[in-house]
């Protein structure tokens, strides 16, 4: 399943839209690490809604 | 002062059991090993080792990919080769109830390059400083466990240390009988060279491969020391193929990782104490019993429980059972087991704090007077 990824309304996290988990912004979260991998691979997460 | 040179004490009338010394000096009492280092407790640094703990499922089927899908802290790594059912068996040799079970649902006799499956356990860079890894008192450790499989054969399995770039340290088991559990102990040199960090990453990594493609199979496959790793060396082309066919089984269960060169008795540990353990790395508000996503009321958890149908900006906090190992991913569930909302208002939810100890969440202006869904929260490599 391909990843992809949302801004929260909240600072620090973002939601993993596969599965609609949130993620922390925490280096030693390994989701967080794949979404920094993500990331550097050039994707954007989808805004926050308003 | 004198010293007695004996190989064996036993009483005078019986040639079972008493004293036994090996040529290293190692110690047996009655037949039963004595550790040649660290302590007499708490001598297992594997959680879970007897697949006692398994919150999220007993049973995960049609599993394709990498997770941690039934027992706590083992990690199934599936890329793109076969499908599963991983569960927690109640197949156990003698003085085990459980087992970690691997079953092949849809087969693949013909990996490509890149695929993989395996079982994983990772252990804590904070919980190994004692081997003193990467100073020229490094200690041995001891791996043991049961297996039992029907695909019979020599398989190959990795130490990895993810401070040192994967370093690794590759070692063999063999089935030798199919559908038979079988002991097997492996016992790791310590790393003089390769400092494990004292922090709360992945100290050790302990791999069994179940089946691999040719990345993984096409170099040169050498056991017994730690080396740089590269991937082509991971496994022995010779390797048995698990998921060649469906229904294979493969099954695990008391593992144990313990300083020195001998294997001991399993250090078994109460259901209580190992659920506890495994709190660090996975919490969940619903009962014990209870899968995560379950069509169910067990889970709801009331965040916030008001007295006003007032409309207003409402959330609520968990203050979590144990401090987790990093913040921690966090999912919510309704009655359904839908993902990503909770039940009281039927929402979505905002995070406010994920932190080690302590999740909180508001869901925005509503009339409901409570604030109630089923979480989970995952600190897990």
């Amino acid at each position: 399943m391909e990843l992809n990824y949302k801004l929260t309304a909240e600072d620090g996290f973002v939601q993993r839209l596969t599965d609609k988990a949130f993620i922390p912004f925490d280096v030693g979260n390994v989701d967080y690490q794949e979404y920094l991998d993500w990331l550097e691979e050039g994707n954007t997460p989808q805004p926050a809604d308003s | 002062m004198s010293t007695i040179k004996v190989n064996k004490i036993e009483n005078t009338s019986t040639t079972d059991g008493g004293i036994s010394i090996d040529n290293a000096g190692h110690v047996q009492i009655d037949g039963q090993q004595l550790p040649t280092a660290g302590a007499l407790s708490h001598r297992n640094l594997v959680m879970n080792g007897a697949m006692q703990v398994a919150q999220r499922t007993t049973s995960a089927t049609g599993v394709t990919t990498t997770g941690y899908k039934s027992v706590d802290r083992f990690k199934a790594n599936i890329s793109a080769m076969g499908t599963y059912t991983i569960s927690q068996s109640t197949d156990a040799p003698d003085g085990f109830s459980n087992s970690l079970k691997y079953e092949v649902t849809t087969a693949d006799a013909s990996p490509a390059a890149s695929d993989q499956v395996a079982a994983e356990y990772r252990v804590e860079a904070q919980d190994l400083q004692h081997l003193n890894y990467g100073s020229s008192s490094a200690k041995s450790l001891t791996l043991s466990f049961w297996v039992k499989s029907d695909v019979t054969g020599t398989y190959s399995n990795e130490f990895m240390q993810a401070d040192n770039s994967s370093k690794h340290y590759s070692f063999s088991y063999t089935i030798n009988t199919a559908d038979t559990w079988e002991h097997k102990t492996v016992t790791v040199e310590g790393d003089t060279s390769g400092v494990i960090n004292n922090d709360f990453g992945e100290g050790l990594l302990i791999k069994w491969w179940l089946g691999a493609g040719s990345n993984f199979t096409s170099g040169t496959y050498s056991t017994g020391s730690w080396a740089a790793r590269t991937a082509a060396n991971a496994v022995s082309s010779s390797s048995p193929n698990f998921a060649s066919t469906v229904g294979n089984e493969w099954y695990i269960t008391g593992v144990q990782l313990e300083v020195g060169s001998v294997a001991t008795p399993f250090e078994h540990r109460s259901f209580g104490e190992e659920l506890a353990r495994c709190y660090r790395y996975f919490q969940k508000s619903y009962s014990y019993g209870t899968a995560v996503g379950a069509n169910t009321t067990d889970g709801r958890y009331y965040f916030l429980i008001g007295t006003t149908s007032d409309a207003a900006n409402k959330g609520g906090s968990v203050y979590l059972g144990t401090n987790m190992r990093v913040a921690p991913t966090t999912n919510f569930y309704n009655d359904a087991g839908t993902q990503g909302v909770i039940q009281i208002p039927a929402s979505t939810v905002t995070p406010l704090l994920l932190k080690t100890g302590v999740i909180a969440i508001y869901v925005g202006n509503t009339t409901s007077r409570e604030v109630a869904g089923a979480w989970t929260a995952d600190a897990e490599f």
